[in-house]
């Protein structure tokens, strides 16, 4: 196989290499291997891409949070929403303020990592000359203990026999290989891409949910122990929003398949706490009407 | 279709895979048609294929969050059920059913397919999140006069129960948590070194089931439902509290709503060779 000579100055040496020199590598299983060349999809190499970050929550200005310590008043990008104290002046230690606020910094740091690693993935694949990229998998992992997180995005480069190469010369991706992507094709959608995107909420509790999530029965807790927590609650569903609603801006006029949405909150100590909400899918467009697939035979195995 | 169809119709023509994946590639270099109805769906395809088998659709994901404090102390001393914990855990999960099902609506759903229902008991709070797949009947463009359902049932049983005439009212929970009294000093000193049922537990443990599986089946009742499917339970200790055990247990509301209920005439098959994986890609409309 024939190096392009368009290929991209960037890409290492030995990738372009390991290109030209005739035999295909692949990360699909047996299985998902014979159903792509049954549905015309011919391996051309198992691509990947990297990316390492430094991961520094606060960012590289003084105090962080985008712009230097104070920002999140006047510098916050996205969702902010102010939690004041019912109660009034109390004490020094009383928590009178608190704020939900999208923690923007940590969110592009993970769009720059997850999006080089895809881009040098998608190079990589270009280079070689496929059309698309199946059986894609992303993960994303602390390297070492230096604070630094590894991006990671793999997958099997594919060519379509006789197909014609994509217009813009950028490969298409997918999550799904084999029998599952015949399904997806059979049912009328075409691969577009994989759609991913983070949201990132601080949590800086008031003191109502400050008291509320220690469980605490104080004087000053205006809202019952056993009442809902609904500072916490609500950064819970804007992070969920925000992830979706980014994605769903990534769609145009396409659809989000196989969709895979986990939260992760981390408690912070005296209610304070950060929801981070990732959604992943893949992106694909109806390319014919919509026909009705036969109804399935139920069946009882007798082993 | 309109989706009361006995299951096991007709398998159709072949069709040319490798031309299907041609066309495919070609439509991602050309522009979307600007008035596709867009989805966003955590279905698996195969999900989203069996549920186009019975007329319906995914809309768009949807999801729901709660969490309620629970008092400092209650865990640790006290008598009888710790009820500021099991009412944490119903109202939680009723908060975020109903946070769920205005997303649904919005979205234009009939329902809500396939919901993950992640919950934690912490210490001091109670969390349940749950999330789904709000789903219609294919091109529907208004609301049914049914209500719309909460599921936890995947797109294969959500199928599976329509064709057989019922249908998935909603989600019913009950939880109980029951504080296990310490046995006395006499008690312990007899029991020690020895194998014995502990009885304050053990009796703990039923009371905190039958609480919870009577709420339970109080909120399928309150539905209008006739019977809940797939219900999970959980029960044991409290990691942070030893002398406290808990009993979870929700699962879906479903109700006759055909006539009678239906044979899905299930074939029996009796596989004559080991089991393998699938090996080639075939047309879903047979040889």
């Amino acid at each position: 196989m024939a190096v392009p000579s368009e290929a991209p100055g960037d890409l290492p040496e030995a990738a372009v290499r390991r290109f030209a020199e005739g035999a295909f590598t692949s990360g699909l299983t047996v299985p998902d291997f014979a159903a792509c060349l049954q549905m015309g999809l011919e391996p051309v190499g198992f691509t990947q891409g990297y990316c390492v970050m430094q991961w520094q929550w606060y960012g590289s200005s003084p105090m962080g949070m985008g712009g230097g310590f104070g920002s999140q008043w006047g510098g916050i990008r996205g969702y902010s929403e102010t939690w004041n104290c019912p109660h009034g002046f109390v004490s020094g230690e009383h928590r009178s303020w608190g704020q939900n606020y999208e923690q923007a910094w940590v969110e592009d740091a993970w769009t720059t990592g997850f999006s080089t690693a895809y881009d040098r993935m998608v190079e990589e694949a270009a280079s070689g000359g496929a059309h698309g990229i199946v059986g894609v998998v992303d993960s994303v992992q602390p390297l070492s203990d230096m604070g630094v997180l590894e991006f990671r995005v793999q997958g099997t480069a594919v060519r379509v026999t006789d197909g014609v190469p994509p217009a813009d010369g950028r490969p298409w991706t997918t999550y799904l290989a084999g029998q599952r992507l015949t399904k997806l094709v059979e049912a009328g959608y075409a691969p577009v891409s994989i759609a991913a995107a983070v949201s990132s909420v601080r949590v800086w509790a008031n003191c109502v949910t400050h008291y509320l999530t220690e469980g605490s029965n104080s004087m000053f807790a205006s809202a019952t122990a056993g009442s809902e927590i609904t500072q916490t609650v609500t950064a819970q569903t804007v992070a969920r929003k925000i992830a979706t609603h980014r994605v769903r801006s990534q769609l145009g006029h396409d659809s989000l398949h196989g969709a895979a949405l986990s939260t992760v909150q981390r408690e912070l100590g005296e209610g304070d706490a950060e929801v981070e909400c990732v959604l992943r899918g893949n992106r694909v467009r109806r390319f014919k009407e919509f026909d009705p697939m036969p109804a399935p035979r139920p069946t009882v195995r007798m082993l | 279709m309109t989706g009361t169809e006995p299951l096991g119709g007709d398998q159709g023509d072949s069709v040319d895979i490798k031309a299907e994946m041609r066309s495919a590639a070609e439509a991602i270099g050309k522009a979307p048609k600007p008035n596709t109805a867009r989805m966003t769906s955590d279905l698996s395809i195969d999900e989203e294929l069996v549920l186009h088998s019975i007329g319906w659709e995914p809309v768009e994901l949807v999801s729901g969050v709660s969490m309620h404090s629970v008092p400092v102390g209650v865990w640790n001393w006290g008598q009888g059920e710790i009820s500021y914990a099991s009412a944490a855990y119903g109202r939680s999960f009723a908060n975020a059913t109903e946070r769920i099902h205005d997303q649904c609506t919005k979205a234009g759903g009939h329902g809500v397919v396939g919901v993950h229902v992640e919950w934690t008991v912490e210490r001091h709070h109670i969390d349940v999140a749950l999330t789904g797949t709000a789903v219609r009947p294919v091109g529907a463009k208004s609301l049914g006069s049914d209500p719309i359902f909460v599921s936890d049932l995947s797109g294969r049983d959500f199928t599976l129960l329509h064709s057989a005439g019922w249908a998935p009212l909603g989600l019913a929970a009950g939880a109980s948590f029951v504080y296990a009294p310490r046995r006395s000093m006499g008690d312990t000193m007899k029991q020690s070194g020895q194998n014995v049922e502990l009885t304050n537990f053990t009796e703990a443990m039923y009371a905190a089931r039958e609480s919870a599986m009577e709420r339970m089946q109080t909120s399928a009742i309150n539905l209008g439902g006739s019977g809940v499917v797939e219900v999970k339970v959980t029960e044991g200790p409290m990691t942070f509290a030893h002398h406290a055990v808990g009993f979870t247990a929700y699962g879906t509301v479903v109700r006759l709503v055909a006539d009678k209920h239906r044979n899905l005439g299930a074939r029996m098959v009796l596989p004559m060779d080991d089991p393998t994986s699938t090996f080639d890609a075939s047309s879903l409309r047979g040889a």
